[in-house]
């Protein structure tokens, strides 16, 4: 149950609150919404004021200087922006599909609890916990073109040496498998709990019914864990787009452009070339875009929610 | 939907998948997370010169301590773990501090139901900003108020992004608790520090430690701030990692001992308190 909805439910109880629970309500509140006003709305909205201005932070005693909509206007005109869109989507559609069908097979193969499972489960826990950088540098190694092991492994397979991380071929699908490699854990990890929450009569009940096994899969079992599964596509979309570290470590955005993500793009701009204004100005567009996206999550699943009773 | 634990259940899901399928994926997968661990671990305690041969040398005859050094002498990794050290921590404290106390406020509090709604809509949506987006202001601002290569910084920030997350787990947990409990401590004459302190942190006490760990691996792993605010005094150990991509492309060997000591604190402690951990994941993710 989310907590939107179970709150509807609670507060119909009409209980009688005392002047103190408020006063106290809001000063348990208060030291929340100080920290998030100061370090998250207040950027916000210089950020926002920036995107009208263009700016050199590099300069000493640089002045912000208004230039209207003009950062929009380079921005939309800007094929390295175009491009790094490009890319962000396309790593996001590819490697969350990946994570979340590899994700709920091993899920199915992990929901039962015996020893052999909860240990391989805490080993899995590793790559989810490693930090970002970490596995991007691991696996920088293990790709490289003369040293890596991966190539070892491919050529004792008659292949060819290949330059995972300096071919533009081969670079994007690189990034797209580090990031499966550490985020699948998350979803089987999420997918096994739900499943272990699945009443096991509805499966008897088809079971003797002469559903087949995968008819029992697709008819029984994913209509149930859909609830999950759209909140576990949420939040994986959503951070799929925030990729930042693992590529940032693995090709820097290159070769050329192949793996330039929107925010090394922006960071890039940023903090390398220093034009604020204009990354400001993708800053923004950014956060409304994801804006857009989380909202429609959060429709969607209110409606699953109503849906499911 | 109500929990229904069973367990003929899993059984009935997983034998619908062949045996030999099952053991085949299952090893494929172990094989997968297990070698690049071990070859980072292997990687970091390898003699230079094994790590151009051909083909590599998968189980190292000669192994030396000397990367490790090399990373406490030359490469800051002391001063690296005690930053993310005290960053990771610091962060833990306040956010779970100050995210139960307004997770408590909206979950229990006197607030209307469209003011709890908003709330918790709220917590939800900041939660998914991307940390990019502020990048730039909080770079211009650190810098104006003097505050560039500090912990404190560092600190603010990963606040900063972890206490929606705390809220929104720590809501789910609250409204766990049963009204009664509640309801006797008012009648007890409880005020409402009172049955925050002394009724609802008790029980809740599993989401609380969730909250923690998660925040801690968060902030312990955090990058994206970490290289742009700190220079050299206030750099963390992923900082440092990175640090080797840029100048040091080569130096496999003090990479991999950094990316050791990076991850091993971060897996003990999820490893000692792996049932919160996923607790706090499905509780975060998984609200049912």
């Amino acid at each position: 149950m989310n907590p939107i909805k179970s709150a509807k439910k609670r507060s119909g109880s009409g209980r009688l609150r005392s002047r103190s629970d408020t006063i106290t309500t809001w000063a348990f509140l208060t030291p929340t919404f100080l920290i998030l006003c100061i370090t998250a709305f207040i950027p916000l909205l210089y950020s926002f004021y920036l995107s009208f201005h263009s700016l050199k932070i590099n300069m000493p005693n640089a002045q912000p200087v208004f230039i209207g909509l003009n950062n929009f206007k380079m921005m939309f005109g800007d094929e390295r922006f175009a491009t790094a869109c490009k890319n962000t989507v396309f790593f996001v559609v590819v490697s969350v599909a990946f994570e979340v069908v590899l994700g709920t097979m091993l899920a199915m193969m992990l929901s039962s609890d015996t020893k052999a499972t909860r240990l391989i489960v805490s080993l899995c826990l590793i790559p989810m916990i490693m930090a970002p950088v970490a596995s991007g540098t691991l696996w920088r190694m293990m790709l490289d073109r003369s040293t890596g092991v991966i190539n070892y492994f491919i050529t004792l397979l008659g292949v060819e040496p290949i330059a995972f991380l300096a071919d533009i071929k081969y670079a994007m699908g690189s990034i797209i498998f580090v990031d499966v490699w550490r985020q699948t854990p998350w979803v089987t990890i999420l997918m096994a709990s739900a499943l272990k929450g699945i009443s096991s009569s509805s499966i008897e009940a088809a079971v003797v019914d002469g559903a087949t096994r995968l008819g029992v899969f697709f008819r029984v079992i994913l209509p149930l864990l859909r609830p999950v599964m759209i909140i576990v596509l949420m939040i994986r979309i959503v951070d799929g787009f925030k990729v930042f570290d693992t590529v940032f470590v693995m090709t820097g955005g290159g070769p050329g452009m192949a793996t330039e993500m929107l925010p090394n793009f922006i960071y890039n701009q940023g903090l390398k070339y220093f034009n604020t204004g204009y990354s400001s100005a993708m800053a923004f567009v950014f956060i409304f875009f994801m804006s857009l996206v989380s909202g429609g999550f959060i429709m969607l699943r209110n409606k699953v929610d109503r849906d499911m009773g | 939907m109500k929990k229904n634990y069973s367990f003929s259940i899993s059984d009935t899901i997983t034998n619908f998948l062949s045996r030999p399928v099952r053991y085949i994926s299952l090893g494929i997968l172990l094989i997968s997370v297990l070698f690049p661990l071990y070859w980072l671990a292997v990687s970091s305690v390898k003699v230079q010169l094994d790590y151009l041969k051909f083909p590599p040398v998968f189980i190292p005859t000669r192994v030396t301590s000397q990367n490790y050094a090399d990373i406490f002498q030359k490469y800051g990794a002391f001063s690296g773990l005690v930053n993310t050290f005290v960053i990771a921590m610091v962060t833990a404290v306040i956010c779970v501090f100050f995210g139960s106390m307004a997770a408590y406020a909206i979950a229990k509090g006197a607030l209307s139901r469209k003011l709890r709604n908003v709330f918790g809509l709220w917590f939800m949506i900041q939660k998914m900003y991307p940390a990019i987006s502020t990048a730039i202001p909080v770079y211009v601002v650190m810098r104006h108020l003097g505050l560039m290569d500090t912990k404190a910084a560092l600190i603010i920030m990963n606040v900063s992004f972890n206490l929606p997350l705390v809220v929104w787990l720590m809501i789910g947990f609250f409204q766990e608790v049963p009204k009664e409990i509640e309801q006797s401590g008012e009648i007890d004459g409880c005020n409402m520090w009172q049955r925050f302190f002394l009724l609802a942190v008790p029980i809740t006490k599993p989401g609380l430690i969730a909250s923690a760990i998660l925040t801690l691996v968060a902030a312990w792993n955090e990058f994206l701030f970490a290289t742009i605010l700190s220079v050299n005094r206030a750099k963390t150990l992923s900082v440092a990692i990175a640090g080797f991509i840029s100048d040091r492309g080569l130096e496999w060997g003090p990479m991999a001992a950094m990316a050791v000591l990076l991850i091993i604190p971060p897996t003990i402690i999820v490893w000692m308190l792996q049932k919160n951990f996923v607790a706090g994941l499905a509780m975060g993710s998984v609200k049912e």
